[in-house]
């Protein structure tokens, strides 16, 4: 793409400047910002492990072995990891007993004949040779799997999510900015009132309502419905000071009717603005969405997302930090190169810095 | 200028007409009630139960009385909560979620300002760098990851605070210290980059200039000079952070266990408590409208350049 957009570019240009288009200029300009080139690989890291998540060699996401429950990160098979925790277990009891606290004589006697079960378990149980590199959660779920579909579901959401609000908005205020007149002036009093509302509790009340089946759907629906606002307000603004430059008039003296102008010259001019809204928002959607799934009304069981594994990782997190820090962690480095790519390419898509270092 | 509030104050109706009404014909159309959730109740119960709250009348009837009783001041009764009505639970639960998000606010704008003005006079060395690291984690954080991983730090394992609870309990105002931090964190960290932001533009500015040309000291130049035209940013941002901080206390009420609103809130739409969903529902866009208004006025004040059309 890159290429065709510099060879039309030349054309338009002034000789004495040197021609680049607003694609090749603003990439040199990412290019040159380290840490937003950092968070584009970080994102597409993320975005390939998500998609390759089927093929990956990973345990299943929701298969359980009731055995090992809780084990922590490590790079040794899970059996030999369980027999430890048990044996440390053992030894503290053992201490305890020892220390004159004759009640816990009982489970002691209990404890070690437990180990002497495990021990054997672990002899025969093939899954006692899997190996947890993250640990397993409360159900003896691999912590790396569910962190990897977890992302899949979060970055779903986050992708859907946008591309409904970027649709329904960019339409909605490319219409509103074009026709202007009256019918701006009721559609964006319409957007003011939509504003005002308090949108959290409008989603939440939705999620807990209609979402008795836990169904995807409802989420991406009411996160959407309610998130296309701002982008219509921008992009209407966009329009509106382009609508009277000279190549829209230029357009319309060949023919061009208000769907072509709109689609064919007006949006493409705007694609900058959207490209950065569009970045900012997937992590905002990410948060919307495992803010509801925190407050238990997003998706639900066995399928996870970032915000249900930080939710089920609370729980018991004095015991088992990594349940919670696995997803946490995994989720926060995702918002931030988003976060990072986003403010790069606000920077590399400003006009103010154009063919500027 | 009294037009100008009159005429925006106005405007606060349609808002809230629109609010109140979207809002209860969305918990009506959906599946369910508060009366049909184990079926343990005989026909009749329900029946008489449906009677006694009006639930039987055609729905537009029942629209209409509810509105004419909230414009009395008067929620009803709680339809889970039967022992007490909704004006008892939000007097309850209100002035927790407030001041919580009162603390929040205000350590937010109190911090993000300071830190603000100091990478701005520091662009570009160590102060600077460090504190917008700070900020950028602010803002990528949610709030259900900095809430648990402090519990677990402050409270867990240093055993400094008590890992929840609120002002009311055995820890007294300790209490507040971590869900106020956890819930000021990302707006500190917004604030701070904005007016950071902010600050540079303006110290670039004319009547910057002229201010250091005068002979006017530095301290007097930034107090006086930069930070009323840098802070206007800062002062629109408000109305809108002071929303959000209401919304996000619904976590960190949930994570500290923090008897506010937003925890009944929750409760209450998974319960289809109607009146109190309605309830919490007008509050929190009671509170939403007025503060955008208040920060209209505000705006409009500080910055002569506004026309109060």
């Amino acid at each position: 793409m890159a290429t065709t957009t510099i060879n039309k570019a030349v054309n338009e240009f002034n000789q004495q400047v040197k021609p680049v288009s607003l694609w090749a200029d603003a990439w040199r300009r990412l290019a040159k910002n380290r840490m937003a080139l950092i968070a584009l690989w970080i994102v597409v890291i993320y975005a390939a492990v998500g998609l390759l998540a089927p093929i990956l060699p990973i345990f299943d996401y929701s298969h359980q072995e009731i055995m090992f429950q809780n084990i922590p990160p490590s790079l040794r098979p899970a059996g030999e990891v369980a027999v430890d925790q048990a044996t440390k277990k053992l030894d503290q009891l053992r201490a305890l007993v020892a220390s004159g606290r004759n009640d816990l004589q009982d489970d002691l006697t209990k404890a070690t004949s437990d180990l002497e079960a495990l021990k054997v378990m672990v002899q025969s149980d093939p899954a006692a040779n899997n190996v947890y590199i993250l640990g397993t959660d409360y159900l003896g779920r691999d912590m790396l799997a569910r962190t990897i579909y977890g992302g899949r579901i979060s970055m779903l959401v986050g992708l859907v999510g946008t591309i409904t609000a970027m649709l329904i908005g960019v339409i909605f205020g490319a219409i509103a900015g074009y026709v202007g007149g009256r019918a701006d002036n009721l559609m964006m009093r319409f957007v003011d009132i939509m504003y005002s509302l308090p949108y959290m509790l409008i989603v939440i009340i939705m999620m807990s309502m209609f979402n008795r089946s836990g169904a995807i759907v409802i989420i991406f629906v009411a996160i959407a419905l309610v998130s296309w606002l701002t982008i219509a307000r921008v992009v209407r603004g966009q329009v509106i000071s382009l609508k009277n430059a000279e190549f829209i008039e230029a357009a319309r003296c060949m023919g061009a009717g208000p769907i072509r102008i709109i689609f064919k010259y007006l949006l493409p001019n705007i694609l900058g603005v959207i490209i950065i809204f569009t970045t900012l928002s997937i992590p905002s959607f990410i948060m919307s969405e495992s803010f509801l799934s925190y407050l238990g009304l997003g998706i639900s069981a066995p399928l996870a997302s970032w915000g249900t594994l930080v939710s089920d990782g609370v729980q018991g997190m004095e015991l088992y930090p990594w349940r919670l820090l696995v997803p946490a962690i995994t989720m926060t480095v995702f918002l931030f190169a988003m976060n990072f790519l986003g403010d790069g390419l606000r920077d590399a898509f400003d006009p103010q810095s154009k063919n500027r270092a | 200028m009294t037009k100008f509030i009159i005429r925006r104050f106005l405007s606060l109706i349609p808002t809230m007409f629109v609010i109140i009404t979207l809002t209860f014909f969305l918990i009506r159309v959906a599946p369910g009630g508060p009366f049909s959730r184990e079926g343990h109740q005989s026909e009749q119960i329900q029946q008489n139960l449906l009677k006694k709250y009006h639930m039987d009348e055609p729905l537009i009837q029942q629209y209409l009385r509810y509105f004419g009783n909230v414009l009395r001041g008067d929620f009803g009764p709680s339809l889970v909560y039967q022992e007490s009505t909704v004006n008892d639970l939000v007097g309850l639960t209100f002035p927790v979620s407030i001041l919580l998000g009162v603390t929040a606010l205000t350590l937010s704008v109190v911090f993000g300002i300071m830190v603000g003005i100091v990478s701005a006079l520091r662009q570009n060395r160590w102060q600077d760098y460090s504190a917008m690291s700070i900020a950028v984690i602010g803002i990528s954080v949610p709030l259900f990851v900095t809430g648990p991983i402090l519990q677990l730090v402050f409270a867990m394992k240093l055993h400094w605070l008590p890992v929840a609870g609120w002002v009311m309990g055995r820890a007294g105002a300790l209490a507040i210290i971590m869900p106020a931090i956890t819930l000021s964190f990302p707006f500190f960290a917004y604030i701070a980059r904005m007016s950071r932001a902010s600050i540079l533009e303006v110290l670039r500015a004319d009547y910057v200039r002229t201010a250091r040309a005068k002979g006017l000291k530095e301290s007097v130049v930034i107090a006086k000079h930069v930070l009323k035209g840098a802070l206007l940013p800062v002062v629109s941002y408000l109305g809108p952070a002071f929303v959000d901080i209401i919304t996000g206390s619904l976590v960190v009420e949930s994570t500290f266990a923090i008897p506010g609103i937003g925890r009944i809130f929750v409760q209450s739409a998974l319960n289809r408590d109607y009146t109190l969903i309605m309830a919490t529902v007008i509050i929190y866009a009671l509170i939403l409208v007025t503060m955008n208004f208040l920060v209209d006025i505000v705006y409009s004040v500080l910055d002569p350049r506004i026309a109060y059309k």
